[in-house]
């Protein structure tokens, strides 16, 4: 599988609530590469055996940011509600897809310029109408409770920097399906299960039915992190194309953390520092805590304009990645550290 | 004219940069009219017809369209930018944008690291910049150059009855001119493609001192307020009810008896209901002695915008009230 090509797919398929596109398609692939099963929703589960009882758990979530019609007025125009973090003053004049019957594209209102103070106040997404261009026949198609989703596309720009919707979290789901493709066949240390997980945007749900599952001895939570920008701290992002950030944290394995470390300078696999001082925000949070407790650690990609529709990354990272993975997992993670 | 309109709103050209649009339509209307183009970059344009009529009459649509002009790049290697023309910050961030065959997005601090205050002010074109993917200064500027122009891409896309698009403002108004040059003409006429609309009405200004005519029909896209959460007093004009004439707007009071004439034409058509925006017009009723002139405008929603939204009816429309006035002013049944 080509990286890019197979980001640029994962990104353009949707996996929010009821839709399952993009987990049908990684399904589809997982299962080429191991034993993999669907378990609630839109969580994957794929096993690879390696002959012990001791398991490592790879997690990236499947699901994405998205909104969700609450309202359908007799013109055509809906009101929405946000699943996920939705900057809601990056609305006004954006395309996207409402989800109904069949999909449809929409475009935010932008309030006229007769219209505006220049004193705006962003309070409540509510406030920012889906113009359908339906009129009273956007009833028979749409229902309340449909589905809303950013209509992107991926793009490439210099030093392998690539865009597009959604990388959050489908770079890491990407990652995933690269490093079951390698290990397909190998020999293995230690059992795998690589684990897409549903409604992480939501708070963290769908991983923790999915932990109690695999029920893991240690775990990697595959996330995007903020990237370097314009007003941005070094102290709150990592830069792009320099490594995948490995997790330090009160909440995390220092075990694990360490041992990435290790296996990334042996290897000379470029890898930078994520310091955080509580808890991750990712799933890692979850499955830390699942049953009786599990050795974990996060393994982020620097990501710039995180939870828009041009999320930006690079493809150099994504190999990083998915390179020092697959050396952990040939050295059996922590299982004799 | 839809498929005319494609081609001409996913052609870049921001004000005083319309070439790739003046090139596309000199294409179209070549052998149809003649033409020359101007120092200002106006396509100015004669149109023969079976007779001449005692009145001189032009016809005027911008080229240009609302975009970004590179101003610096950073030590980093992201590009500034300010606006040229009319474009309000909170449709840039996050957007896809063309510098040249560069692509770039429009990048900002993502919501996870704003304070709550933050996320709720209106977005500032001064926090926004344009990420190319350099990695520093040097690496940027060997890709694009100061003065260079960005372009945000939006797809020409069908909603209904609906059409949305970039640059509706104002190729429309050149898609129904080119189409109206393409037609055999009963009189001879002068039309204008102009440049630099979005920044001055400049263009027109020049081209109708050349063409020194008696009447004007500008050839506009105007704002349309017809969505959820704006009153019907507010909404200016509707989708899918014709073109919009205006009687005054913030640049030109209108030639009353050609707004009369327009609104008894019994053809599909509305009066835009607010003082309201500018255009060619106002520069085009003051030249020389001064012009009596008319704007015949598309109703478009969030015009400025990468997603302008008309209705594709009124486009047609459009055309036939614009060859009714065209043909009503040359043959002197409309005084």
């Amino acid at each position: 599988m080509n990286i890019k090509d197979l980001l640029f797919k994962l990104s353009s398929l949707d996996a929010v609530g009821n839709i399952t596109a993009a987990s049908d398609f990684a399904y589809g692939i997982l299962s080429k590469y191991t034993t993999a099963e669907k378990m609630d929703n839109l969580t994957v589960i794929g096993f690879l055996d390696g002959k012990n009882d001791y398991t490592l758990m790879l997690d990236a979530h499947i699901d994405q940011i998205a909104m969700v019609v609450t309202d359908i007025d007799e013109n055509g125009f809906l009101t929405v509600g946000a699943a996920g973090g939705i900057d809601i003053r990056t609305l006004p004049s954006r395309s996207v897809l409402v989800h109904g019957k069949k999909t449809v594209p929409a475009v935010f209102c932008a309030t006229p310029p007769h219209l505006t103070s220049g004193e705006e106040s962003f309070e409540n997404i509510s406030e920012i109408k889906l113009d359908t261009s339906l009129g009273s026949n956007a009833k028979d198609i749409i229902s309340v409770g449909d589905f809303v989703t950013f209509s992107g596309k991926c793009g490439e720009l210099q030093n392998n920097l690539v865009f597009g919707r959604s990388f959050d979290d489908r770079a890491a789901v990407t990652c995933l399906l690269m490093l079951a493709e390698k290990l397909h066949g190998k020999k293995l240390p230690i059992n795998v299960a690589f684990v897409l997980s549903d409604s992480e945007e939501l708070g963290m749900r769908g991983v923790r039915t999915a932990a109690f599952r695999v029920n893991p001895s240690e775990a990697i939570a595959i996330d995007v992190s903020f990237g370097n920008g314009i007003g941005i701290s070094d102290d709150e992002c990592g830069t792009l194309s320099k490594g995948g950030m490995i997790g330090i944290s009160p909440a995390l394995s220092k075990e694990v953390s360490n041992k990435l470390i290790e296996v990334a300078k042996e290897n000379e696999i470029p890898y930078q520092l994520e310091i955080m001082s509580s808890k991750t925000g990712t799933n890692a949070d979850m499955i830390s805590i699942n049953r009786e407790g599990v050795k974990t650690c996060t393994l982020s990609i620097p990501l710039r304009n995180m939870h828009s529709d041009t999320e930006i990354l690079s493809l150099d990272d994504l190999e990083s990645v998915c390179e020092l993975l697959y050396r952990y997992i040939m050295a059996g993670g922590v299982l004799n550290a | 004219m839809l498929n005319l309109l494609e081609k001409l709103c996913l052609l870049d050209g921001t004000s005083g940069n319309e070439d790739s649009v003046r090139e596309f339509i000199i294409g179209e209307i070549k052998g149809h009219c003649d033409y020359r183009v101007d120092n200002l970059g106006n396509i100015i344009c004669f149109k023969n017809g079976k007779k001449r009529s005692d009145k001189r009459l032009m016809l005027d649509a911008h080229m240009d369209e609302v975009g970004l002009i590179i101003t610096a790049v950073t030590s980093d290697g992201f590009l500034k930018f300010d606006t040229v023309g009319g474009m309000d910050a909170s449709v840039l961030a996050f957007k896809t944008v063309k510098i040249g065959d560069i692509l770039g997005v429009i990048s900002s601090k993502p919501i996870h690291l704003l304070s709550k205050e933050e996320q709720k002010k209106p977005q500032k074109a001064s926090a926004l910049y344009i990420d190319i993917g350099a990695s520093s200064k040097e690496e940027a500027l060997s890709l694009v150059s100061l003065g260079d122009t960005a372009i945000i891409q939006s797809d020409f896309t069908l909603m209904g009855e609906n059409v949305k698009a970039k640059a509706i403002d104002d190729r429309i108004g050149c898609a129904v001119l080119i189409t109206l040059l393409k037609e055999k003409s009963e009189y001879d006429y002068t039309a204008v493609f102009s440049t630099q609309e979005e920044i001055g009405t400049r263009g027109a200004k020049v081209a109708t001192f050349a063409l020194n005519p008696d009447f004007a029909l500008i050839l506009e896209a105007t704002t349309a307020a017809d969505i959820a959460g704006v009153s019907d007093d507010k909404s200016v004009c509707n989708l899918g009810k014709g073109p919009a004439v205006s009687f005054m707007d913030r640049a030109t009071a209108y030639d009353r008896s050609l707004y009369n004439a327009s609104l008894n034409s019994g053809l599909k058509v509305q009066s835009k209901r607010a003082v309201a925006g500018g255009n060619n017009a106002g520069a085009v009723h003051l030249s020389r002695e001064g012009v009596r002139t008319l704007a015949i405008s598309l109703p478009c929603r969030y015009i400025h915008s990468p997603s302008c939204v008309a209705n594709v009816n009124d486009m047609t429309d459009m055309l036939a009230l614009t060859r009714y006035m065209l043909n009503g002013i040359l043959s002197g049944e409309i005084k």
